[in-house]
């Protein structure tokens, strides 16, 4: 689409788990009504799947102007294909000026398969959105998060961008939002792949971007075992744990615990970094925090270079120190 | 098989970058190397072809500045048959869906020399600009099915099945060939050369195509403009506690904490 040939509004696709909306889904909203507001828009909602009224209430009453709902049969399992062609129909009819998603993995697929169907293009993990007179650019990130990016999309329309996770708050306040139901049908010969199969390995929710308390273990902690004492610690201070790679590799706890650049951008009150060397792809995903405290062997460890506290010490040694202290305070 | 895949060079990414007095990211002292994702991409496409071991080849494709080919041998010796570059020296101003276009055009004509390619593996994304989108786009380009960010592969009567990596497990996704498949990091890392695999490598030749007899400028000029680079405000370092013991020391820090109030 040319430029000329849109409206000014925004359209946010709100994934939804379980009959529920995502955080990242909801959190779209806002940088959707930082652009609508721009040259006076509506945001639109859309919400695809089956059995999702519920969600799409919830959507309507956290910020969305209009909420689409395509509840079907055929989208109840969700297929990148399926999904992204319903998403096509949308946004041909309601000729938007962006697209706004999560990012989620689904989401972070969906956008450039939008873009390759649109013809038009897709900037990813958007941290932030800078106007500028006329002009809009999405800040993102490169090099593992070590440089900032100002982008713009400016000959074709709609522009699409994924909304890094915790990027923006969702919008605060109630709001009463139009439900509209639209019967739309996925197009013949467009799912070219099919999901034949779901399988949850981890049943247990671990919510990373909400903590306000995070003690995360690498590999200096050497052992199953040793990591129990993150675990621990989080557990005294009613944190959660987060892990690097390494960790999650060896084994010592599951992936969803992952913090960094492919695991979780955190941005908790406290930080917690325990055998933890501090690679790029890592800090990347903890800059946000408002107070870190790390525990290394090595005194040139790059973590220290972000913590506002060092320890140069065993981890083993200092992990259940800092547990019966706290321990103590807490029950004191 | 016919397999592909697809390999963008990298400044090694376990080196920080910073900006440069251009205005640009300093990225020329970093040693590089094939994107991250790309080394498990072929090693899994590797592993494929060793399980098949019907004869099944793969060709890796860069496109990439004259150096790149460094990168194509290092690939050559760990699993690679063919290699070919794609020198993009004449160009600056080109994103993702142009590069997704150049290697649509780039597949299609190797296609004619080598017979079609069967299945085309690319990595999730490139550690220098994370965009996660070529893969895509290219699939989308070419016609064919993507199964995105995956783990595993397996190939049963002329279709494919992958374990797609998810939040919570993994979705089984079945499609027909010929299909793009990107890669995210399984459970192994990828194998190093022997020293008679990279001896061997060095001799192999790397075939050159140019990247305007492949694509015509306009198709590939940007969608998405740059308009600056810069580091973010960086966080500074506070306090480094060694105390005599370990002990001291985290009774130093715990008191820290009780003042700034974190606790
Ligand atoms: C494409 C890509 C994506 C990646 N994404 C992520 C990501 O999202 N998240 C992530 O974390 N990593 C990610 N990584 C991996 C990253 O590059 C690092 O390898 C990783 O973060 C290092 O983890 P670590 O600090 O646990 O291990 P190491 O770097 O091995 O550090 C271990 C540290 O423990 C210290 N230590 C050892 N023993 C003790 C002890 N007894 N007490 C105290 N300290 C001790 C050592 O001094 C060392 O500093 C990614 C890598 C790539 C290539
Ligand atoms: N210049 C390139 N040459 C060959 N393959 C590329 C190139 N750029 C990207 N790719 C492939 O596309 C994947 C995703 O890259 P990106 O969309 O840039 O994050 C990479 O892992 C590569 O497999």
């Amino acid at each position: 689409m040319r430029k000329e040939d849109t409206t000014n509004n925004i359209l946010v696709y709100v994934e939804t788990v379980d009959g529920a909306p995502v955080k990242a889904g909801l959190e779209a909203l806002t940088p959707a009504h930082i652009l609508s507001e721009k040259n006076g828009g509506e945001v639109i909602a859309a919400v695809l799947g089956k059995d999702i009224s519920e969600a799409a209430k919830r959507i309507a009453a956290s910020g969305a102007d209009r909420v689409i709902t395509v509840d079907s049969e055929e989208l109840a399992v969700y297929n990148l294909d399926a999904y992204a062609d319903i998403l096509r129909q949308i946004i041909e009819k309601e000729k938007v000026d962006a697209v706004l998603l999560g990012g989620t993995v689904d989401g972070k697929d969906l956008a450039p398969k939008l873009a390759a169907v649109l013809e038009t293009a897709a900037v990813s993990d958007v941290a932030d959105i800078k106007i500028e007179g006329e002009k809009t650019f999405f800040v993102t990130t490169e090099y593992s998060g070590a440089i900032y990016c100002d982008v713009s999309i400016d000959d074709v329309r709609p522009q699409i961008a994924t909304i890094r996770s915790g990027a923006f708050k969702k919008p605060e306040g109630a709001s009463d939002g139009k439900l509209e139901n639209e019967s739309l049908k996925v197009s013949d010969d467009v799912v070219k792949a099919k999901v034949k199969d779901t399988v949850k390995e981890i049943t247990e929710a671990v919510n990373l971007e909400d903590a306000e308390i995070i003690v995360s273990g690498g590999r200096g902690m050497g052992s199953k075992e040793n990591f129990g004492l993150v675990e621990q610690l989080a557990k005294i201070l009613g944190g959660e744990v987060g892990a690097t790679r390494p960790a999650i590799e060896e084994g010592w706890i599951a992936k969803n615990h992952q913090v960094g650049q492919s695991g979780k951008i955190v941005s908790p009150k406290l930080y917690i970094a325990a055998g933890i060397s501090g690679a790029t792809q890592h800090l990347s995903g903890i800059t946000g925090s408002d107070y870190i405290v790390a525990i290394n062997k090595d005194e040139d460890a790059p973590i220290f270079s972000v913590a506002n506290v060092g320890i140069v010490g065993d981890a083993m040694k200092v992990l259940p120190v800092m547990i019966d202290e706290i321990k103590k305070i807490r029950e004191g | 098989m016919n397999i592909l895949v697809c390999i963008k060079q990298v400044p090694d990414d376990s080196v920080e970058v910073s900006m440069g007095k251009d205005g640009k990211p300093e990225i020329d002292g970093i040693t590089p190397v094939v994107n991250a994702f790309d080394t498990y991409a072929l090693e899994m496409a590797t592993r494929l072809k060793e399980s098949l071991n019907d004869g099944s080849e793969i060709t890796a494709l860069c496109v990439g500045p004259e150096s790149a080919k460094n990168s194509l041998k290092n690939c050559l010796a760990v699993g690679a048959d063919h290699a070919y570059l794609v020198n993009d020296e004449s160009i600056d101003d080109i994103d993702s869906i142009g590069i997704a276009e150049v290697l649509k055009n780039a597949v299609e004509k190797l296609a004619e020399e080598k017979g079609k390619f069967d299945l085309i593996f690319t990595g999730k994304e490139a550690t220098d600009a994370a965009l996660g989108q070529t893969g895509i786009y290219l699939a989308a380009k070419l016609g064919t099915a993507v199964i995105t960010n995956i783990i595993d592969v397996k190939v049963e009567d002329g279709s494919i099945e992958a374990k797609h990596e998810t939040e919570e497990g993994y979705r089984v996704i079945e499609a027909a060939m010929p299909a793009v498949l990107t890669v995210t990091k399984p459970e192994y890392d990828p194998r190093y050369p022997t020293i008679k695999n990279k001896m061997a490598a060095r001799r192999k030749q790397i075939d050159e195509m140019n990247i305007s007899e492949l694509s015509a400028l306009d198709e590939i000029t940007a969608k998405i403009k740059k308009a600056a680079e810069y580091e973010p405000p960086k966080r500074s370092a506070g306090i480094k506690i060694k105390e005599e013991s370990d002990e001291e020391s985290a009774l130093k820090a715990i008191q820290m904490m009780v003042e700034a109030k974190v606790l």
